[in-house]
This record gives structure tokens, C-alpha cells and sequence, in this order.
């Protein structure tokens, strides 16, 4: 008797919690979706009023927007599809694609782009490559970016130093970094994220692709970042940062802005993201120096990143496509970059001289960051092991310029540790 | 996940209540655990239902992406013995935990003692004494980032204007772990502080009037008397330090992400790293059931030294 009575109660307690974590629940009218966003400030305002517009104009779905910070969301999502609450749609960084591509809720893309209205081939190749994984597209691009030299046109001016050029070479980099560097005033030439995660990597790998050296072999079975042409750019860093001192190794990944913004450095090599934290000098922006001699001319890499898709049911996987689609369609692309400051994400958009002029009236430098996209050629393999070798590259490189060891020594190890890693899966 | 790096840091638990020697009745049973089952559910379903399925998970293979997770035996915990990073990380965390817990129980009962007297705004020091444990982690890491940077920061001003030169500190693979040391210690000892007062305060005021009176000095009273009085109050703070102490995250995560170098990869840094920047899950599962098994260990010894050779508790 007392035991049924305590088995009562305890039932009574389970289900009053397990009613506090439900919620929801199907009914008819419109189809809703979720849509998990990491955008915030003004990119979050002018995100949802194009959810307002889609919502009014398509009666029949509802697109319920969600913020969660971009780093974090890979974790939430993982978390969410083993619960079995996965979000229709949710913008993942592109360099989790090819593990991403794994997850088998992940809708592929592959047969709804290939049809003609999606204008699959408007999308920057860099962007599509990223979105690709072996057969299978994982996600729609929602953002692109690449890396370029920002500068402070004050201090090159006091230095006496010529602006940066299209000419310039690794070596003019350099140079211009050493005059530009004054330990008295605590003044550096250049900084570069040195944590050695993902963020110091791919500063270093347009220096790579430049030099005409690459990440694996062409069949992405065993690393050939150690090449010659690997150690030619490992070396720039390792003589700025041992040799001249004129590269501040910003071990957080948090202080570049702020020291550019402050006067204390003279270049950072950014993304258009920085420009808006620099209201306090007067700065221009140029494309990447080139390898005096080298095929590889003038490079950046891109960092575009996903729309990724969750299949929720045939209905909700429909309108989040469909949702997509409306989203990432060049009147939409238009909008959203005129309003954010952000690059187009199509090349329709991209070409079009009323909106870069626009862009660059807002945040001036932005039409060199769109321009720059051109010069992005090659993209980070999308193999699953890649936070393996990033990991293994990122330390050598930090290593190097620590002083710690010489760039082949270091990328002969890494190059070790990458391809054991390769051949584990 | 086992461990969660951002445990609340607790009062001085209160001393336990004489046992209560009366059975309940039937009935008194059902309403006592009708009124803790929402405790116990909550507690089984949030903290002990993880705990034993993280377990489960040390014995697959999860990358957490596919459903797919095959049981492969003691693969996880054989791995370990030969990933020298593990096995760095342990080192790392052995060097942290070996200056921090001494560190923090020093300073403790150093500041403890000077605030353990009736001056004036006495009340004021005492809350700036423990005003640092309320300082998010985050705040604390970003301050000490400033505070220790190599061409801006506050302390090499200060060693420069004394005529030394600039430190690299967390820039450098030998120096960070120290920073940190140093940065964690400041963060706690509010915490020590706020148990050594308690503890210092439950010395009888007699035995000092009477040792006075036998014509101790005040550092002959302090050693004799109240040292040997604080046994509890060590034990105490030695066993929740060295816990805290091996499962350092937060503050390795907001200053140095483990490095420069991997210097101050510690082990809970280094499974967090696993799980979800190299989607090994089970492998990060394994290292924190072996984690597990070490604090165990420790705090059982922990406990038996201290009550043989403590003292009087």
C-alpha cells in the first residue's frame, strides 16, 4: 500500500516535469520551422525583417529565427539531433562540412541545386567547394568572407613608408613591417592570431597556396604542406617574428582589433568583420603580397559558411528548402549585404558597381574585400580529419615562430602527425 | 559530461545535526520522499543518469555526428597510455595542482589571520578579501590577459619601472602555467579566507588569555594553538582545492586555449578538445572516468592521512 502510494506520487512528480519540458506540439495551420542564427546587432536586425516579409508573404509557414553564437552551434545541433529536436535550418561554419556531412538528419542539397531557378553556379566557386562533400552538398552558402590587408594609413605615413601596392612581395611585407615597428611606443608591424588553432592556420595557408605549395595531395591521402614552397612561407613568419620582432603573436585571437584600433599595430591580415571595430584611425585595405617568383600569385582564402538543412518530416524539410532558396536568392543577397556590410554571397551581386560602390561608401574598404574574392583558388580540403591536421600544422606554426624550432623540422612533424591521422579512418 | 568545470563554489558545510534516533512511520515515509522527489529526479535525471551514460560512452566509439557507436572494449582507456599529449596534460595538471591547493591554503590563512581582529571597517576588508571569488572566470581571464600582456600590460610597466625587463608571461610555453597559477590563486583565496575566519573565530579566546598569560609570544600562540585547532578547516580545503584543481577548465579556456605550445593543456582542457573540436567522444569519456578514478583515490587518501596525522577533529 505505501509502496503504491510513493509510486503515485513519484509518477505524479515525473510527469509534471517531463510536461515542463515539452511543449509545442503538432497542429494545423501553418508549417513552422526553425531557423538557428548567430546573427546579432544590426545583422540580426536586418535578418529578421526578411524573416517578417518572408512570414507575410508565404502564409502557409512560419519561420520561427532562434539566436545561437555561431562557435557554440555545432555542440547545441549535435545535442538537439540526438534528442531528436533537431532545427530545420541552422548556419554552421564551412569548415565543419565534412563532418557535418555525416549527421544523416543533414539534407543533401545536391538534387534541389541542380536545378536551374537555384543559380547554383552564381555562388562563388569557393563557397560551393565548401558546401561539398564527396557527392553530397551539405549545406546553402550564407556568408563569405576572405582575408586581405588591413593597414593604417597614418602610421605608414609617419614611418615614412609607401603604402601597401598590388606589387608588393612577401619581402616588401617585411620590410615595411620593420620600419613600421617601434618597440619605444610599443608599436608592431604586423599581428597575427598565434594560439595555434584554426585561426592561426589559415593566416599561414594563402602563404602556402602563394609560395604554389598545398594542404594534401591532390587525392587528399597524405600531407604535402612540408614542401619547399611550405617552408619559404613558414620562414616570412619565422624572420618577422624571431628575426625582425615586427609580428606581434597575439596568443588570445582577441586583441588584433583593438591593438589596430588603438594605433599599436600597423597591418592586420582580416576579414571584413574587423572593419567596423577601427572607428579611431583611418585605415585602407589591399590584396595579399605575392611570392617574388612564384606561380602562385596573388591568393586569400575564403571562410564561407552554411545554411545546413535538418530533415524534421517531408513538410518542414520542404518549407525550410524553400525557405533557403527565397533566402539565398540574389534580391534577398542584395538586401542583406547593403544592410549588414556583409560580402554578397553571389557573383551577380558581387559584380554589380552600384552595390560595391554602396558598400564601400558605408564601410569603406569592403569593395576590395568583394574584389579580393577573385583571388580565392583553392579551399581547405573538406576531409573529416581536417581538425587533426589543423591542429598538427597550427602548433608547428607557433612553434616556428616561438623561436621553438625551424619551419622544416616543425612541418616534417606536423606533416607526420597529419598523415597518421589520415591513415587512421 | 562527468565533470562540470564550473562547480558552484560552496559554504563551509554546517556541522551535521545529531542523528535523529526515532524510526518514521509508514506514513512520514511516503511524505518524505514525496517532498525530496522532485530533488531526486531532477538530480537522477540531469546528474546521475549522464554520469553513468558518459560511462557507457567510454567504452565506444562516438564521434558524436553519426548514431553509430560500437562498443570497442577498453580501446578508449588503452589509447591513453599512448597519446603523449594525455599524457603531458597530465603533467601539467599534477605541476598546477602541486602549487595552487599549498598557494591558495597559504595566502588563505595568511590574509584570514590579519583580518581575524576588531579594527575598524574591519567588515570592508573582509569583503574585499572575497569580493574576487564573485568575479566571473571569464572577467578574471580577460583581466589577467591585460594585466600580464608583454608590450602593454600593467605588470611589465611595473617590472620595467623598477629596471627589469618585459616577461612574455602567458605569451611564453615556460611562464603561462605560472600565470595561471597565480591567476587562480588570487581568484580563491576569498574562498580559503572565508573558512579560515570561520575556522580562526571557533578558537577559544581562553587558551590564548592562558598561554599569554605562561608568556607565549603571539607567534608561539599562533602556531601552538591555533594551527593544530584547524585541522577540519585543512582538510576541508585541501580536499575541495585538489578537486577543483584537477578539473581546471574555465580559466585555461579564457586566457591560453591550452597552450602556447600545449604549456597549460591540462586534462580537462585537453578531453573537452577531444570531444568537440576532434569528435572523439568516447576517447573524452574515458579520460574523465579516469579522471574520476584519481580524485577518488587522492581524496581517500586525503581523508585517511589527514585523520591520522591532523589532529584533533
Amino acid at each position: 500500500m505505501i509502496r503504491r502510494r510513493l509510486c503515485i506520487a513519484l509518477l505524479a512528480v515525473l510527469a509534471l516535469v517531463l510536461a515542463a519540458c515539452g511543449g509545442g506540439g503538432s497542429s494545423s495551420g501553418p508549417t513552422e520551422i526553425a531557423v538557428w542564427h548567430g546573427y546579432q546587432d544590426t545583422e540580426g536586425e536586418v535578418f529578421k525583417k526578411l524573416i517578417a516579409q518572408y512570414n507575410q508573404d508565404h502564409p502557409d509557414v512560419k519561420v520561427n529565427e532562434l539566436y545561437s553564437s555561431n562557435d557554440l552551434v555545432l555542440q547545441k545541433v549535435l545535442t538537439a539531433v540526438r534528442g531528436g529536436s533537431a532545427p530545420d535550418v541552422a548556419y554552421m561554419f564551412g569548415s565543419w562540412s565534412p563532418n557535418i556531412a555525416q549527421i544523416p538528419q543533414v539534407v543533401d542539397m545536391a538534387e534541389y541545386v541542380s536545378e536551374p531557378d537555384w543559380q547554383w553556379d552564381d555562388f562563388y566557386p569557393a563557397e560551393r567547394e565548401a558546401a561539398t562533400v564527396g557527392e553530397k552538398i551539405v549545406g546553402v552558402p550564407a556568408l563569405v568572407d576572405n582575408l586581405a590587408i588591413v593597414y593604417n594609413k597614418q602610421l605608414f605615413a609617419e614611418a615614412g613608408v609607401a603604402p601597401p601596392s598590388p606589387d608588393w612581395t612577401w619581402a616588401d611585407f617585411r620590410a615595411a613591417a620593420a620600419k613600421l615597428t617601434d618597440p619605444a611606443k610599443g608599436q608592431y608591424g604586423w599581428l597575427i592570431p598565434a594560439d595555434g588553432s584554426e585561426d592561426t592556420v589559415w593566416h599561414y595557408l594563402p602563404m602556402l597556396w602563394e609560395a604554389g605549395g598545398d594542404i594534401l595531395s591532390p587525392d587528399n591521402s597524405t600531407a604535402v604542406f612540408n614542401s619547399e614552397a611550405g617552408v619559404e612561407a613558414l620562414t616570412v613568419l619565422q624572420q618577422m617574428a624571431v628575426t625582425d620582432k615586427s609580428l606581434y603573436l597575439d596568443t588570445t585571437n582577441e586583441n588584433g582589433p583593438k591593438l589596430m584600433n588603438s594605433g599599436k599595430v600597423a597591418m592586420l591580415v582580416t576579414g571584413p568583420w574587423d572593419l567596423s571595430q577601427l572607428p579611431d584611425i583611418d585605415y585602407d585595405v589591399q590584396v595579399m603580397p605575392t611570392f617574388a617568383g612564384s606561380p602562385g600569385g596573388h591568393q586569400t582564402i575564403a571562410g564561407p559558411d552554411n545554411w545546413v538543412m535538418f530533415d524534421n518530416g517531408d513538410a518542414k524539410k520542404q518549407a525550410a528548402v524553400d525557405f533557403v532558396k527565397w533566402l539565398s536568392a540574389p534580391e534577398q543577397v542584395k538586401t542583406f549585404s547593403l544592410g549588414t556590410g556583409d560580402l554578397p554571397i553571389r557573383q551577380s551581386v558581387g559584380n554589380d558597381q552600384a552595390v560595391l560602390d554602396t558598400l564601400n561608401e558605408n564601410v569603406p574598404g569592403t569593395a576590395t574585400f568583394v574584389e579580393n574574392l577573385n583571388n580565392v583558388e583553392k579551399v581547405r580540403p573538406t576531409v573529416e580529419q581536417y581538425p587533426d591536421i589543423s591542429d598538427a600544422l597550427g602548433q608547428a606554426i607557433v612553434a616556428v615562430m616561438l623561436g621553438k624550432e625551424q619551419p622544416a623540422d616543425a612541418l616534417n612533424k606536423a606533416a607526420q602527425a597529419a598523415d597518421a591521422a589520415l591513415a587512421e579512418k | 559530461m562527468l565533470i562540470t568545470p564550473d562547480v558552484e563554489k560552496p559554504v563551509t558545510p554546517a556541522p551535521p545535526h545529531p542523528r535523529r534516533r526515532r524510526r518514521l512511520g509508514g506514513g512520514e515515509t511516503v511524505t518524505g520522499w514525496t517532498l525530496v522527489s522532485p530533488a531526486v529526479i531532477l538530480i537522477g535525471i540531469f546528474g546521475l543518469l549522464p554520469v553513468l551514460m558518459s560511462l557507457q560512452l567510454s567504452f565506444q566509439h562516438s564521434d558524436l555526428l553519426t548514431p553509430e557507436t560500437p562498443w570497442v572494449g577498453f580501446d578508449n582507456y588503452r589509447k591513453m597510455a599512448d597519446d603523449p599529449v594525455f599524457l603531458e596534460a597530465i603533467k601539467h595538471t599534477i605541476v598546477y595542482t602541486a602549487l595552487f591547493v599549498p598557494g591558495t591554503m597559504l595566502v588563505g590563512l595568511l590574509v584570514a589571520a590579519a583580518l581575524n581582529r576588531s579594527v575598524r571597517f574591519i567588515s570592508l576588508y573582509r569583503t574585499a578579501a572575497y569580493i574576487t571569488m564573485a568575479v566571473s572566470t571569464i572577467s578574471q581571464g580577460i583581466i589577467f590577459l591585460w594585466l600580464t600582456d608583454r608590450d602593454y600590460g600593467l605588470v611589465n610597466a611595473a617590472l620595467n619601472a623598477i629596471g627589469a625587463p618585459s616577461q612574455p608571461f602567458l605569451a611564453s610555453p615556460s611562464q603561462a602555467m605560472y600565470v595561471i597559477v597565480a591567476m587562480t590563486i588570487w581568484g580563491w583565496t576569498g574562498f580559503s579566507v572565508i573558512v579560515y575566519l570561520a575556522a580562526l573565530q571557533g578558537v577559544p579566546a581562553e587558551l590564548h588569555e592562558a598561554a599569554a598569560i605562561d608568556g607565549a609570544k603571539p607567534f608561539t600562540r599562533f602556531r601552538t594553538i591555533t594551527v593544530p585547532l584547524l585541522g577540519p578547516a585543512n582538510l576541508f580545503l585541501l580536499v575541495w582545492l585538489t578537486i577543483n584543481a584537477l578539473q581546471l577548465f574555465d580559466e585555461v579556456y579564457a586566457t591560453t586555449r591550452g597552450g602556447p605550445l600545449r604549456a597549460t593543456t591540462v586534462i580537462v582542457y585537453y578531453l573537452w578538445d577531444q570531444a568537440f573540436v576532434h569528435f572523439d567522444a568516447g576517447y573524452a569519456a574515458a579520460m574523465a572516468y579516469a579522471l574520476f578514478v584519481v580524485i577518488l583515490v587522492i581524496t581517500g587518501v586525503q581523508f585517511r592521512l589527514t585523520r591520522r596525522f591532523g589532529g584533533t577533529s
